[in-house]
């Protein structure tokens, strides 16, 4: 069975990753809509705005921003209502090799897994893959 | 007559004879404290923390001599120890060495030149060992600085190579001039971030192992730099700068760390501009007097808000969300300040502005 086209958000500090990866959303041909934040706190905001109003979300947070990172972000996500959180599935991504940050990826139940950057069509070509079981 | 430069001893006996004595023969040669006790020895080793060799009776009422050094080691560990005894039974001897820590023994009654040379050479020692621990300080911190580097620099420095190679991933499927036109603009500026980066690591590996190379300072010629670099950004984003030197009298100081200082408070002020904002200036202003320099660097940018204030000279610390930051700007600074004796102050209100007063005394 084949999902509906899906929601995303993307939160990195680059404008450069933003960009990357807003072009290979588009071009994956699955987004139903994208919203691109260079403050995690800003995407709080939003998250908390929209409520559960969209369907299926999948998010994609850098871990290294300055003032709010990928963690301090996905801590305060966690503090949501569940069912608000069902809604958002998190990957988080980084361009450092750091056993630690991905052990700690591995602690959060609201993320998915880390990806490495940068995002790539075979990257988010296997994430789609993921919620079409 | 200087007493502030000689070895601090403290000779602790319960014969107040003893104690004058010992006082009147060593006092030119020494700082001498005595005690009677050892209570008030403990009191004047708080006094002054800056003792190097404690001589001490083994016979006292209440306590003996290695007792008292036991007792003293965990709150008082530098002091070298030496113990005076007229009783030289092989027990005592055992126990002082063992349980006290105990440096140099000497009999009683004791000989001058004997005294002044156990106390010379525990003084040595005492400098040796305090230098390993300063060492092992420096060491531990350099350890440690490492591990932020190795962790930052995968991110600082893979994080735009992997944005261009995320970019030329995606050039491959781009078919318009224009789409490529601006994704080639946008690899030269993660290009350029890696090598502001690069350079900023350059600076702060010129600070850290290079020597200051002391000539006399001209400041006309500091401000003819820093106005090359940035007469242009000024003009490009419409910020204002004002420049001012007054000079009077000689500085001498080292030439690439002031530059260093400048350039980079100089650049923040600049980078941290508010875009919304009218009138946008920096100020910069170096005033040499009284063999003393005091450089101002002062915007009324975006500010720094009060909780970051003490973190803005950590390395790697980022406190804004732009994503030119790297971390090192105002850490290279203080480093810089650190190997001149420098000061830096800063006041800084969000929206409002920064303002940082640099203090370079003259070598």
């Amino acid at each position: 069975m084949s999902v509906d086209k899906m929601n995303f958000i993307v939160i990195d500090d680059s404008k450069l990753d933003c960009f990357i990866a807003e072009k290979i959303i588009l071009n994956s041909g699955m987004c139903e809509s994208v919203k691109v934040f260079q403050q995690a706190s800003q995407a709080l905001e939003h998250i908390q705005a929209v409520g559960t109003a969209q369907g299926t979300t999948v998010v994609f947070v850098d871990i290294q921003m300055p003032v709010m990172n990928g963690f301090e972000f996905v801590e305060n996500f966690e503090k949501m209502p569940d069912g608000l959180k069902k809604n958002y599935h998190m990957y988080m991504l980084s361009s450092s090799i750091n056993e630690n940050d991905i052990a700690r990826v591995k602690g959060y139940d609201s993320v998915r897994r880390f990806l490495n950057k940068p995002l790539t069509n075979d990257t988010i070509k296997a994430v789609l893959e993921e919620f079409n079981a | 007559m200087d007493t502030s430069k000689k070895i601090k001893i403290l000779y602790i006996d319960d014969e107040p004879n003893n104690l004058v004595s010992f006082k009147a023969s060593f006092r030119f040669d020494y700082n001498v404290f005595i005690a009677n006790n050892t209570d008030e020895a403990i009191k004047r080793l708080e006094e002054n923390p800056d003792i190097s060799v404690i001589l001490s009776d083994q016979r006292m009422p209440g306590m003996t001599g290695v007792e008292f050094f036991e007792e003293i080691r965990t709150e008082f560990p530098n002091p070298i120890r030496i113990l005076i005894t007229g009783y030289t039974d092989i027990e005592s001897v055992i126990s002082a060495i063992n349980r006290g820590h105990v440096f140099r023994y000497i009999k009683k009654p004791w000989e001058e030149a004997d005294v002044k040379s156990a106390i010379d050479e525990a003084h040595k020692f005492y400098i040796t060992t305090n230098m390993l621990a300063v060492k092992n300080e420096e060491l531990q911190k350099a350890y440690e600085e490492l591990d932020k580097f190795a962790y930052s620099a995968t991110h600082d420095m893979r994080g735009p190579i992997l944005s261009v190679l995320g970019i030329i991933d995606l050039t491959k499927n781009a078919e318009e001039m224009g789409e490529i036109k601006e994704m080639v603009g946008m690899m030269e500026n993660a290009m350029l971030k890696l090598d502001n980066y690069i350079q900023n690591l350059h600076d702060h590996y010129s600070i850290r192992r290079g020597e200051l190379n002391i000539t006399e300072i001209d400041f006309d010629n500091v401000m003819k730099d820093m106005s090359d670099l940035y007469d242009i950004t000024s003009r490009v984003k419409n910020v204002r700068f004002e420049k001012s030197v007054q000079q009077n009298g000689k500085f001498r100081g080292d030439d690439i760390s002031i530059k260093i200082i400048a350039n980079n408070l100089l650049s923040n002020a600049f980078k941290y501009q508010r875009k919304d904002a009218d009138d946008k200036f920096v100020s910069f202003s170096i005033i040499s007097e009284n063999n003393q320099a005091v450089i101002i660097v002062e915007d009324n940018g975006i500010g720094i808000p009060e909780k970051n204030l003490n973190d803005v000279f950590t390395m790697f610390f980022r406190g804004a969300n732009d994503e030119i930051g790297s971390g090192f700007g105002l850490y290279n600074v203080k480093d810089a300040l650190n190997k001149i004796n420098g000061k830096i102050e800063v006041s800084s209100s969000e929206d409002i502005g920064s303002k940082f007063i640099v203090t370079i005394p003259s070598k």
